[in-house]
């Protein structure tokens, strides 16, 4: 057996220098990554990357900074088992292997020029945060914009210094709940999806994007259409275990499709059609 | 910083898996240099005062003084290692769970069974926490060796858990059950390398069942090859009746 | 390209001559008439007249076990991308077989390419080998026409009378041709054996469920939630054996092997199944494919569903790989019955 070495296999990493980490809860760290020779990721908001630790192995992260922002980008992770438990041990200065990006992000073509109703539940703040940036960056190619945001607890609610700035700025609709609010909590109390009937939207010139949690779509989803926003304007980012990235491994398959490759953020128009994927 | 200092222990076992331990040749020497051995009654007789890095603790629990033991060297490990089917399941050693302790006393120790006060066999994570676990009657050496990275790199070591039938595909053998003798490989987590398959022997389930064996499923498959399927759980309890009653 | 044929008592000749350039690769006889690909030397060693092996060719073109990069950590994320190949020949492969390497070439070659596969495919010399009757009747390869020769070759050997009729399909088959001198042009006579064997074939294998190809893929639509699914998850046992022998699956995972050092080691993809309960796991546990029959009804799918969108054929062979080494005699052929009795 002979060993030959190749380039541009699809598995090589990029190595990634931790340049800065922010704690943002016990449970949620933020890393800001830059890459050798400064190099841009060149992502879209809504993709993701695979990050790796030799030795541990490798986990697919979304990118939560918006590309707009090209000396580094920003991934947002929760502990969450072995893998993520490693990269919480690590400091700034040390590195990270880096693979992509990945996949198919948000609608950002489409959502241009229309009016924008962004949908985050739990944890699906990171990706959409990249979107959220992004139409900050480029705030004068969309409509109004609509954020809503539901947590658990306020403890647990993410980026909250970011937070308080959408809230503050006046061409961004920005309200949030929490399903179990602490004496001090001031906001919204319930589910997330308690929120939408209150927006104030024209539905066939707004497009909403949802992300967060498997169970949550639903129910965000029969929301929508009640305010009557077409299917074909929804869209959802699907978490799946995408190993491999290339469409081949296997494992985040949803029927003929790849989330890896062909998603991981799909148009309701297609998600309804398959049984299981949501 | 210095090399981690590691101990080996055994309760109740025939050592065959310290012995594994001792017989992994050229390895060995690799792994001696990469940690202080402070030790391993079966290849020294120096012990240590001191704490432990990390503790390999074959056999299992069948009396006070033996839980007692364990708790002890519970208190002064960094990271427990329970190695050996007696350590991670109770093993063999677990057959006297589904007879009298009374009557496994006297039929040991004749009148003298007083003497001698036993428990029922407990596998080691029944009562202490357990880090990692090495399965197998006896250990297979490359597994061994996988944990022993695992626990020096301070990530967990995830057994797998789908049947030693994956392996045993995977190593291209001929059915057990096409050659007409039951085998426990399909309910059986991996992680042996078919060892025995691939010797020629079927598997006895050293290593313990997998986490969501199809009872139902596996009585069938039993039936379409006139096998009763009370011969197989007999089979089972030889290494996993301590398993019967605590493993919640 | 063209065709020649080989005397049989010159095969043994061949054989040898081909081992003496590098490594062939042909079926052994198992006990308990099973058969597995390993190395040979010689004719003497295999057995041409055999049912299909343990474990399909596939595991030449991507191993059970296959390093992607070899890593250092001494000095932050260091790696280099590494295929591991040799040259090999495989001599007598059935056309089921051959159809399933074809599978995997679509898969592999579509983008992005993966050029661990794409590398070692190209070190495989290939020598399919026709069956005039079925192997068992496990085998489905008439409903999907896969018992005649659909490309995927070098070489392709018809046993006829006292010879081999040798179809040369490549440049690469086209040299050995010439370089062994053990081949001769092909005479009208054989040429007629050949014709009737054929024409004895189409007596033989006829679509064993009363199924036309073009059908199937609707079936499967139609038959989503059917209850012969809760059937077979009632019986699997999730062992993965099916998923292991089949040619045409290709999941896998991908794991780190350290050194003992801590500091090299190799980043490794080993197969998976989709039938193991975490395979569709994601952090914080949940799982997309929890029940066994779900896990099922998306095997069977990939094979004769999915794939239809996604690369316009069916990733079945027909080689009944899976119902033979089924411990839970899940039969592919009954199922798919089952689901037309079903759909009605």
């Amino acid at each position: 057996m002979e060993t030959i070495a190749i380039t541009h296999s699809g598995y090589e990493i990029k190595r990634g220098r931790i340049a800065e980490i922010t704690e943002l809860t016990e449970q949620e760290k933020l890393y800001r990554i830059v890459l050798p020779n400064d190099e841009t990721l060149d992502h879209d908001p809504g993709q993701f990357v695979e990050v790796s630790l030799f030795g541990v192995g490798e986990a697919p992260i979304s990118i939560c900074s918006s590309p707009t922002r090209r000396d580094s980008f920003e991934l947002c992770v929760r502990k969450a088992g072995r893998f993520t438990e490693a990269l919480h041990q690590l400091k700034a200065g040390d590195e990270v292997g880096i693979r992509g990006p990945f996949g198919v992000g948000f609608p950002v073509v489409p959502l241009e020029g229309n009016d924008v109703l962004l949908i985050a539940g739990g944890l699906g703040i990171a990706p959409l945060r990249s979107l959220i940036n992004f139409i900050i960056d480029n705030r004068r190619d969309f409509g109004k914009v609509d954020i809503l945001l539901g947590a658990r607890d306020s403890e647990s609610m993410l980026f909250g210094g970011e937070l308080a700035y959408w809230d503050k700025r006046i061409d961004l609709n920005f309200c949030c709940s929490v399903d179990q609010a602490a004496p001090d909590w001031q906001g919204n109390v319930g589910l997330l999806t308690g929120l939408i009937p209150g927006v104030t939207l024209d539905p066939l010139k707004t497009i909403a994007v949802a992300c967060g949690p498997p169970v949550m779509y639903r129910y965000v989803v029969d929301e929508l259409l009640k305010k009557g926003i077409p299917e074909t304007h929804i869209y959802l980012s699907l978490e799946r275990h995408m190993k491999c990235g290339l469409g081949k491994c296997g494992h985040c398959q949803i029927h003929d499709v790849y989330c890896c490759q062909d998603g991981p953020v799909f148009n309701y128009r297609w998600v309804k059609k398959i049984k299981g994927a949501i | 910083m210095g090399r981690p200092k590691v101990a080996f222990f055994d309760l109740s076992c025939c050592e065959g898996c310290q012995l594994q331990v001792a017989n992994l040749g050229e390895a060995l020497l690799d792994v001696l240099g990469l940690v202080d051995l402070v030790e391993f009654r079966e290849v020294m007789s120096e012990s240590w005062e001191g704490r432990y890095d990390v503790a390999f603790v074959e056999g299992s629990v069948v009396n006070e003084e033996s839980e007692q033991r364990l708790c002890e060297i519970r208190q002064r490990s960094n990271v427990l290692v329970a190695y050996g089917s007696c350590a991670t399941i109770g093993g063999v050693n677990g057959m006297k769970n589904r007879k009298l302790l009374s009557d496994v006393q006297s039929t040991v120790y004749g009148d003298k069974g007083d003497w001698f006060p036993v428990t029922k066999t407990r596998a080691l994570h029944q009562i202490v926490e357990v880090d990692y676990f090495i399965h197998g009657c006896p250990i297979h050496p490359d597994e061994f060796i996988k944990v022993l990275k695992s626990a020096l790199a301070g990530l967990p070591y995830l057994v797998p858990d789908y049947a030693v039938c994956v392996e045993c595909k995977f190593n291209e053998n001929v059915c057990m059950y096409d050659k007409g003798v039951t085998c426990l490989g399909p309910v059986t987590r991996a992680g042996c390398n078919s060892w025995c398959v691939n010797n020629g022997n079927v598997c006895y389930g050293c290593r313990g069942m997998v986490s969501n064996p199809n009872q139902t499923g596996a009585e069938e498959v039993l039936r379409s090859y006139d096998l009763d399927a009370n011969l197989i759980a007999n089979k089972m309890m030889m290494y996993n009746a301590a398993m019967e009653q605590c493993d919640e | 390209m063209t065709q020649a044929l080989i005397r049989k008592e010159k095969l043994a000749e061949l054989v040898t001559f081909l081992a003496s350039r590098q490594k062939v690769v042909g079926p052994v006889p198992l006990s308990n008439g099973q058969f597995k690909f390993a190395e040979v030397s010689s004719l003497a060693e295999m057995a041409l007249d055999y049912i299909p092996t343990i474990l399909p060719p596939k595991k030449y073109f991507m191993p059970q076990h296959e390093t992607l990069l070899k890593y250092d950590v001494a000095k932050g994320q260091q790696m280099e991308a590494v295929v591991e190949v040799e040259e090999l020949t495989l001599f007598g492969v059935h056309t089921c077989d051959l159809a399933g390497i074809q599978c995997l070439n679509v898969v592999f070659s579509d983008r992005p390419k993966d050029l661990h596969y794409m590398i070692r495919k190209n070190h495989i010399t290939l020598i399919g080998l026709e069956c005039s009757d079925y192997c068992d009747s496990y085998a489905n390869c008439g409903m999907l026409r896969n018992h005649l020769p659909k490309g995927g070759y070098d070489l392709f050997f018809s046993e006829l009378e006292d010879c081999y009729m040798v179809d040369i399909s490549t440049h690469k088959g086209e040299s050995l041709v010439e370089e062994s001198g053990l081949f001769e042009p092909v005479v009208f006579e054989v040429e007629k054996q050949l014709q009737t064997l054929r024409k004895a074939k189409k007596k033989i294998f006829k679509s064993e469920v009363p199924i036309r190809y073009q059908d199937i893929p609707r079936l499967f639509d139609e038959t989503f939630d059917s209850d012969v699914w809760k059937r077979l998850g009632e019986k699997c046992l999730s062992c993965g054996n099916c998923t292991n022998v089949c040619p045409t699956c290709y999941c896998f995972d991908i794991l780190d092997e350290p050194e003992l050092d801590l500091s090299k080691g190799r980043r490794i993809r080993v197969w998976d199944s989709c039938q193991h309960e975490n395979f569709a796991k994601i952090a914080g546990n949940e799982s997309f494919r929890e029940e066994r029959f779900d896990r099922k009804r998306h095997r069977f799918n990939r094979k004769f569903r999915y794939p239809m969108l996604r690369y316009k054929r069916i990733f079945c062979t027909g080689c009944g790989r899976c119902s033979r080494t089924c411990m839970a005699k899940i039969d592919l052929k009954e199922t798919i019955n089952a689901l037309m009795e079903e759909r009605g």
